[in-house]
C-alpha cells in the first residue's frame, strides 16, 4: 500500500502530469481515427518518448495513449459503426443504433463513465493482485514459462477468429518472424538470408505498423465503398446530464458485471478483450428487463461490453507485469515499449524497480480520471476528426505508419519490409486470417523457444522436465484443453452477434 | 486432424457462382505452401551443417517450418473441400479491386526510395506522396479535392518535420528546402 502511495507521489508532479495528459489526448486523437486500433496507436506513438529521459514520465504516457486509444476506439464504434479492433465490436453492435436515434451523448457517456468504473476497479484489484502474484512467478522456473508461453500462444489462437487452420497459420507466421535474426543463446544467425540488416531481427513496430495501418489500409483501398462513411450526429446537449436518472439505473449493474467478466479473462491467457466484451453483450442482450430494446439502442449493450473491454486491460497487464508475458496484442507492444526503456517486465520488476510498476500502476489510476474530465467535454473534436475525409484520413495514415518505422529504425529495410508485412496483412484480412497470433508469436515465441532450451540444457537433454512439476503439467494441459474445447464459449458469444446485421470489422486488435 | 481441419459453420452461405469458385483462396494457398516449404528447406539445410540438439538454436527452425508446411497443406485442401469460406464471399464482391492497393503500394515504395535515395527530402516527398495516395483513394477529380489535399499534404509534411526535428530530436532528411 506505501508502495502505492510513492507511486502516487511520483506521478503527481506537474511535469508527470502534463505527460498524462499529453498521452491521454494525443491518445484519443490517434484512436478515434476508423480503423486504428490500441495496439498501432501505441506503436505510432512510440517515437514521442523516445526523447524522454526518465521511463517514469514514458510509462505514464503510454498508460494515457493505451486509455486514450481505448475510449477514442469506443467513440469511433459509437459514432461511425466502425470498431478499430475486435474488443470494440459489442459496443458498436448498440452504440451505434443509439447515436442513430438521437442517444449518442448517452451512450459515449455510459462508455465513458463504464470505462473509468471498469478501469479504476481492475487496477484496484490489479493493485492488490500484483505483488502477491509476483512473489508466485518467483517459483516459476524455465519449463513453466516455456508451458505458460505455450498455454498463452494455443488459447489465443483458439478463441480468436473463425477457423483453427487459418489462425494456427498465423501464429506460424508470427513464430517464424520471431525465429529471424541472431539467436539469443548462441549469436547463430536464422533466416537473414545474408543481410546485415536482419541480424537483430525482426521488430514488433515494424510488424504491428505493417499488419494493421499498411494492411489496413491496402484492404479498405480494395474496397472503396464498403465504408459507412455517415457519422452520427451529436444530439444538442441539455447541460451537464449526459445521462438521465434512468440511464444511471439501466448502466450500473451492467458496467460492474463487465467488469467482473472483463478482469478474470483479461488475466488469464484469454485472447485479450474479445471474449468477455461479447460474453457481456450476450449476458446483457438475455438478462436484461429491456431486452426487446436490443438491436435498436438499448444502454446496457453499451455499458457492459465497454467496461468488459477496459476491466479486461487490466487484467492484461497482471501477466504482463509479473511474469513478462503479453495475452493480447496491445500487451505486446506495450512490453516492447518498456525494452525500448531497459524495464524488463517480470518477479524481478518489483523487486528491483519496485517504484515504477507501482508508478504506472497509479498512471493507470491517474489517466482513467483524467480521461474522464477531459473527454466528454472535449467530444465535438473527436467528432470533428471522424469528419475527416476518408481519402486524408488514410493517405495521412499512411504517412504516419511509415514516419513511425522511418523514426524507430532510422532505414528505410526497415520501412520496405514494413510494406512488406502489409501486403501480407492485406491477403490476411482478405483471406479472413487473423492478426492478433502473428503478433503474440513474433514475441512470445521467442521467449518460448529460450525457456525451452535452458530447461532442456538444465535437465541435461531429459523432457521429464516438463511433466516432473505439477504446475508445469497444469499450465500444459490447460493450453492442450484451450486447443480442444474452444468451440463451446465462442459458439455462445458469436451465435448471438449473428442476430444483428452484419458489422464492418475495420481492425482487428486483441 | 479433426480438431485442425474444423470450421465453423459460417453463417449465410452464396450458392455456387457461375463459372467456379474464386482463384484467391487457392492461389494464395499455393504461395503460403511454396514459401513454408522454401523455408523449410532453408531450415533443413542450416540444420544438416551444424547438426540438431534439443537445446540447441537449429530445432525451432524445423519445427515452425515443418507445422508451417503442415498447415499450409491443411489450408490447401479446405480451399479446394468445397467449404465456402468467408474468404470467398469476400472475393465474389463485385467492388472488389485489386487496381488501387497495387497503386497504393506502388506510391509507397517509390515514396520510400525517393526519401533514401535522393535529396529530395522529407516535405516535398511525403507531401507528393500524400497527394498521390489521396487521390487513388478518393473517387473525385475535383479541383476543390485536389486543392484541399495539396494544402493538407504541405501543412502536414511540414507539421512532422519542424515537430520531429525541433522537439523530438529525431532527424528526418532535410532535403531541398532551406530548413
Amino acid at each position: 500500500m506505501s508502495a502505492l502511495l510513492d507511486g502516487f507521489a511520483a506521478v503527481l508532479t506537474p511535469e508527470n502530469l502534463l505527460f498524462a495528459v499529453i498521452g491521454v489526448t494525443v491518445g484519443t486523437l490517434v484512436g478515434v481515427l476508423p480503423g486504428i486500433g490500441p495496439a498501432l496507436t501505441i506503436a505510432l506513438l512510440l517515437p514521442l518518448t523516445f526523447n524522454l529521459d526518465s521511463p517514469t514520465g514514458a510509462l505514464i504516457m503510454f498508460a494515457g495513449i493505451y486509455a486514450g486509444a481505448m475510449y477514442g476506439g469506443s467513440t469511433t464504434s459509437i459514432l461511425l459503426n466502425t470498431p478499430g479492433e475486435s474488443a470494440s465490436v459489442a459496443t458498436s453492435i448498440e452504440g451505434y443504433q443509439m447515436a442513430r436515434r438521437g442517444r449518442a451523448r448517452a451512450a459515449l457517456a455510459t462508455a465513458a463513465i463504464g470505462s473509468f468504473v471498469a478501469g479504476t476497479i481492475s487496477t484496484v484489484l490489479l493493485s492488490v493482485l500484483a505483488a502477491p502474484m509476483a512473489r508466485f512467478a518467483v517459483m516459476f522456473r524455465a519449463a513453466d514459462y516455456f508451458a505458460l508461453a505455450v498455454l498463452a500462444l494455443v488459447a489465443v489462437t483458439a478463441l480468436v477468429g473463425r477457423s483453427m487452420v487459418r489462425g494456427l497459420l498465423s501464429l506460424t507466421l508470427g513464430l517464424f518472424l520471431g525465429l529471424v535474426g541472431i539467436d539469443s543463446l548462441t549469436g547463430q544467425a536464422r533466416f537473414t538470408f545474408g543481410s546485415v540488416n536482419l541480424l537483430d531481427g525482426v521488430n514488433i513496430v515494424v510488424v504491428i505498423v505493417g499488419l494493421f495501418a499498411i494492411g489496413e489500409t491496402l484492404h479498405l483501398a480494395s474496397r472503396p465503398t464498403d465504408v459507412p462513411s455517415t457519422v452520427a450526429p451529436l444530439e444538442p446537449p441539455r447541460g451537464f446530464a449526459w445521462l438521465t436518472r434512468e440511464d444511471w439505473r439501466r448502466s450500473w449493474r451492467p458496467w460492474l458485471r463487465g467488469t467482473a467478466l472483463g478482469f478474470p479473462f483479461g488475466a488469464l491467457p484469454s485472447g485479450g478483450a474479445e471474449l468477455p466484451t461479447f460474453l457481456s453483450y450476450t449476458y446483457e442482450s438475455r438478462r436484461s428487463p429491456h431486452r426487446d430494446e436490443f438491436g435498436t439502442g438499448a444502454i446496457e449493450g453499451v455499458a457492459g461490453p465497454e467496461a468488459a473491454n477496459n476491466a479486461s486491460f487490466s487484467g492484461v497487464l497482471v501477466p504482463l507485469l509479473t511474469l513478462g508475458i503479453p495475452t493480447s496484442a496491445t500487451a505486446a507492444v506495450m512490453l516492447a515499449a518498456f525494452q525500448i526503456f531497459n524495464v524488463q517486465p517480470g518477479p524481478d520488476l518489483f523487486d528491483e524497480g519496485g517504484a515504477l510498476v507501482w508508478a504506472l500502476i497509479a498512471s493507470l489510476y491517474v489517466g482513467n480520471v483524467l480521461l474522464l474530465l477531459l473527454n466528454l467535454p472535449l467530444i465535438r473534436l473527436w467528432v470533428k476528426v471522424l469528419r475527416i475525409p476518408r481519402p486524408v484520413l488514410y493517405a495521412s495514415i499512411l504517412v504516419f505508419a511509415t514516419l513511425g518505422v522511418y523514426a524507430v529504425s532510422g532505414s528505410v529495410f526497415q520501412v520496405l519490409l514494413a510494406y512488406a508485412i502489409g501486403v501480407a496483412g492485406f491477403f490476411m484480412r482478405r483471406y479472413d486470417f487473423p492478426i492478433a497470433p502473428v503478433i503474440l508469436g513474433l514475441i512470445l515465441g521467442p521467449m518460448m523457444e529460450e525457456q525451452f532450451r535452458r530447461a532442456l540444457s538444465l535437465s541435461n537433454g531429459d523432457f521429464g522436465v516438463f511433466v516432473s512439476r505439477p504446475l508445469t503439467v497444469v499450465l500444459l494441459s490447460l493450453a492442450v484443453l484451450a486447443l480442444v474445447v474452444p468451440y463451446a464459449p465462442r459458439l455462445l458469444a458469436h451465435g448471438r452477434a449473428d442476430r444483428v446485421p452484419a458489422k464492418v470489422t475495420l481492425g482487428e486488435d486483441d | 486432424m479433426t480438431a485442425l481441419t474444423h470450421e465453423r459453420p459460417e453463417g449465410t452461405v452464396p450458392p455456387a457462382a457461375p463459372g467456379g469458385r474464386p482463384l484467391g483462396p487457392r492461389i494464395t494457398a499455393a504461395v503460403v505452401v511454396l514459401a513454408g516449404a522454401g523455408l523449410l528447406v532453408r531450415a533443413i539445410r542450416d540444420a544438416a551443417q551444424s547438426g540438431v540438439t534439443v537445446d540447441g538454436p537449429r530445432l525451432a527452425p524445423l519445427i515452425v517450418t515443418g507445422g508451417w508446411v503442415v498447415l499450409a497443406a491443411a489450408y490447401t485442401i479446405q480451399t479446394w473441400a468445397g467449404k465456402y469460406t468467408e474468404a470467398e464471399r469476400v472475393e465474389r464482391a463485385p467492388r472488389a479491386s485489386w487496381l488501387v492497393p497495387a497503386g497504393l503500394l506502388a506510391a509507397l515504395v517509390g515514396y520510400a526510395l525517393v526519401l533514401e535515395y535522393t535529396v529530395v527530402g522529407y516535405v516535398p516527398a511525403t507531401a507528393a506522396f500524400f497527394v498521390a495516395a489521396a487521390r487513388l483513394l478518393g473517387d473525385r477529380p475535383v479541383r476543390a479535392v485536389i486543392l484541399r489535399d495539396v494544402v493538407v499534404a504541405l501543412g502536414l509534411s511540414f507539421a512532422i518535420y519542424l515537430a520531429f526535428t525541433r522537439f523530438l530530436d529525431i532527424q528526418l532528411p532535410a532535403g531541398v528546402l532551406p530548413l
